[in-house]
């Protein structure tokens, strides 16, 4: 009896490598057919690319919709309804030509004439929300032929292949836009991989196979996704087999479903910067050696390693790696004495702060904001935290200098065109002061304002890039915010699904190559 | 009868008036831009003033009551700035899980808390009667989150009997309603033992059992039907509750019900569709009160309502 056990484990152990002798592991091959149910934490906020902004929309949005260029999942970009593209000198016009043969889900064609319909669409009078990202910087566009397309810019733009990449950049059926007009939102018709079905508000988006699509017929045959607030509902849901894949995992529940070989739980670098931002105009936040003080105090290895398990990475200034333009410049070590030293030279060597944070809005903030609450205390910064739902945060951050008592809040900031111009530029300029614009710690700086202009204006990308890099740099150095980490989005799937494509943007979404086990 | 009914739906009146008007004012009081929050953190000031404009956000506060006051009383309950769908679509499309899941609660708490309530009272001080007053303070306890959670853990992730949260089929209401049923059932037990035992003592009940009828009778025909009246009155605040406000079983379960409507509203600062969701509960609220209280007539034919 007494060799039972290990008679036991000896089965069992055999019976696992059989079982991974089995698994998956060459390169299978894609299997046709099935639905896949995908759980998300909220429901789109419109189907219509050029109206939504929200990441449950967009991500939704990228099934049936596709632009000119996208976006590799490592931020760089690619041909997409554009086969090839290129600038004049000046960079103010730019030529796309257009992928041959392609058709909206409605049979209307995909020409020239419909890239014209959209840059015509967000540069007039209807304005649709997303329209601001394409009016300050087109002119106008014509139709050179069927396939070739040529835009004007009203000053040179470096970042234009990214705002044409953003998911506001979708090239939508002209026919179904005219036919719907506003409620285009519920009818969305597009180019991409899969069809729209249904949206059961709150409930679900279905969309099925377009089997003309450009790029051969994709295997899945629907996509539901479902809107699941509850994150624990997701896990279980995942778990018990009612969905295929989910996002948002909560931290705590990864180390578990790790193990678990029914799964694969990818965890992915982001685009987003989290950071805490300074009310300049609150003495003592106006002495940058106080800022920097603040920056030294902050043990960013310890938050990665210890609440974030790893899956966040630190950031030496406001732009996270990857965005496009990062560059890799030395942030601040973690340096309790020298932070001390520099609060001393400022003659506050302890300090009464108010630090705001969210609860909930992004991965672990509450928790981020505790634990530099204690790594402030440790050089004499002695901060009380507190948290308010997120439709008053916003609110409360954006009033105006004279009406706020807000001094040290934490914020996340995710560029949505993926580079880092736009990274810094609408929390960081001085023309986007709060209560207009997003810097909501009110920064001033010349030599940086003049930085991130010479990167709007690049028309070449060694410029474009320099310019990014003397603003990082200019950031770093004023240290306008303490700088923290960029988390990482957490993605579960059943271990039969392959090819779930995970944008840094913090979208999740399926292709025509996504496929499925029977 | 009629006269009554007459009078009690005129009294709806005013409770919708104050209803309104207090959503309205408390809403508005909650710090917080419905712009920003549609618009996200990237809009522009242009874009935000735009949705403020189409909204009449941009008016005066007791302008924009009358506005919606006079559009309410026309059966228009307005546009919802986060879909841009009317208000009056998007409760019609949610009410119907919630109050398919009310009824099925209500159901299982009726099964549940009339069976173990009635035993309790007349198994008076056994273990049978412990069981039962334990059962329903733990059924009276219990968050529904955690409960939820648990079941799904067991039949949907374990056992795989049930979906694990969503909608569509009969099978997913069967944990939500078991859930929600479980948190009733306890305060209607109780109140069931508490009516019961006050009933049994009466002499009508020693009568009954002197003519010799069978306990059975005694219990469910003579004592039940005279315990009913504050049963029934649990029952109907219940289910009201359950019609407006089984936000945390729509949550844990992901039904798009109305509790869930009116939560992401308030997020949202969604003012028309949570003002729209407050007086269609307040109306289905008082309505089943006033069920209710035509219902005691049926049990108790010394009620008269003239």
């Amino acid at each position: 009896m007494r060799r039972a056990p290990a008679l036991f484990l000896t089965v069992m152990l055999l019976g696992l490598a059989a079982l991974s002798m089995t698994g998956p592991t060459a390169a299978q091959q894609a299997v046709r057919g099935g639905t896949l149910t995908f759980a998300t934490g909220a429901d789109p906020d419109s189907l219509d690319p050029q109206n939504t902004q929200s990441n449950p929309g967009e991500q939704v949005n990228r099934m049936m919709h596709e632009n000119l260029v996208r976006f590799s999942t490592s931020m760089q970009l690619e041909p997409a309804l554009a086969e090839s593209w290129s600038s004049s000198k000046d960079g103010l016009t730019w030529t796309f030509k257009l992928r041959k043969g392609v058709k909206f889900h409605d049979g209307t064609p995909f020409d020239a004439k419909a890239v014209k319909y959209f840059f015509d669409r967000v540069l007039g009078d209807e304005k649709p929300f997303k329209a601001s990202l394409y009016a300050p910087v087109v002119q106008s566009a014509e139709v050179v032929d069927p396939s070739t397309v040529r835009v004007t810019l009203k000053q040179p733009f470096g970042a234009f292949l990214f705002i044409m990449a953003h998911s506001a950049g979708a090239i939508v059926s002209p026919a179904a836009h005219q036919k719907w007009g506003k409620d285009l939102a519920l009818h969305p018709v597009g180019t991409g991989p899969f069809k729209f079905v249904e949206w059961v508000k709150g409930d679900h988006v279905t969309m099925e196979r377009n089997d003309a699509y450009w790029g051969g017929a994709p295997n899945l045959d629907r996509v539901v996704v479902k809107t699941v607030r509850e994150d624990q509902a997701r896990v279980l849901m995942l778990e018990s087999g009612g969905a295929d894949l989910i996002v948002n995992i909560p931290t705590e529940e990864i180390p578990r479903l790790k193990k678990d070989p029914r799964f694969v739980i990818e965890s992915n670098a982001t685009a987003r910067a989290l950071f805490i931002v300074m009310n300049v105009k609150k003495k003592p936040f106006d002495d940058v050696h106080v800022r920097q003080a603040l920056n030294y105090a902050v043990n960013r290895d310890a938050i990665v390693k210890e609440l974030f398990q790893n899956n966040a990475q630190v950031i030496p200034g406001p732009v996270s790696p990857l965005q496009n333009g990062y560059a890799n410049l030395t942030g601040y070590a973690y340096d309790p004495k020298k932070a001390k030293d520099l609060l001393a030279k400022a003659g506050k060597s302890s300090l009464k702060v108010k630090l705001w944070s969210p609860k909930g809005r992004f991965v672990k903030d509450y928790e981020l904001a505790q634990a530099v609450q204690q790594d402030l205390a440790a050089v004499g910064v002695e901060a009380t935290l507190s948290t308010m739902e997120w439709g008053a945060y916003l609110a409360a951050t954006k009033a105006p200098a004279d009406n706020t008592d807000r001094e040290l809040f934490l914020l996340g900031w995710s560029p949505s065109t993926g580079e880092a111009r736009w990274g810094m530029f609408p929390i960081l300029h001085s023309s986007q002061l709060a209560p207009k614009g997003d810097n909501r710690g009110f920064f001033v700086s010349k030599p940086l304002d003049d930085a991130i202009d010479k990167a709007t204006l690049a028309a070449t990308e060694p410029a474009r890039l320099g310019a990014l890099r003397e603003s990082q740099q200019i950031a770093i150095n004023e240290a306008p915010y303490i700088f923290l980490i960029s988390p990482n989005m957490v993605v579960g799937s059943s271990k039969k699904l392959h090819g779930v494509v995970n944008l840094p943007l913090e979208l999740t979404y399926l292709s025509e190559k996504s496929w499925k086990e029977k | 009868m009629i006269a009554y009914v007459t009078r009690r739906l005129l009294l709806l009146v005013p409770v919708l008036l104050g209803v309104s008007i207090g959503s309205f004012a408390l809403l508005h009081l909650v710090p917080g831009d419905p712009a920003q929050i549609l618009a996200g953190q990237e809009a522009t000031e242009e874009v935000l003033t735009r949705i403020r404009h189409e909204h009449g956000l941009d008016r005066p506060l007791p302008i924009q009551y009358a506005v919606y006051l006079g559009n309410a009383v026309q059966g228009n309950l307005g546009i919802s700035i986060q879909s841009r769908q009317p208000v009056a679509t998007l409760i019609a499309q949610r009410f119907p899980f919630t109050l398919r899941l009310a009824f099925l609660a209500i159901l299982v708490s009726a099964a549940l808390g009339v069976v173990a309530g009635v035993v309790a009272a007349t198994r008076r001080n056994s273990m049978l009667d412990l069981a039962a007053l334990l059962g329903s303070l733990v059924g009276i306890s219990l968050p529904i989150f955690w409960l939820g959670l648990l079941m799904m853990l067991v039949f949907s992730v374990r056992l795989q009997w049930f979906p694990a949260g969503g909608s569509g089929t009969a099978a997913h209401l069967v944990l939500p309603a078991l859930v929600l049923g479980a948190a009733s059932s306890g305060v209607i037990a109780r109140m069931t033992r508490a009516s019961m035992l006050e009933v049994l003592r009466q002499d009508y009940v020693r009568t009954a059992r002197a003519k010799g009828l069978r306990e059975q009778i005694v219990i469910y025909r003579h004592a039940l039907k005279n315990a009913m009246i504050p049963i029934l009155t649990v029952f109907g605040l219940e289910f009201g509750y359950n019609l407006g406000g089984a936000v945390l079983t729509e949550t844990v379960f992901s039904l798009p019900g109305i509790g869930r409507l009116i939560v992401e509203g308030i997020f949202a600062r969604d003012y028309p569709v949570v003002q729209g969701a407050m007086l269609v509960v307040a109306t289905t609220f008082v309505a089943v009160n006033l069920l209710t209280d035509i219902a005691y007539a049926l049990f108790d034919p010394r009620i008269r309502y003239d």
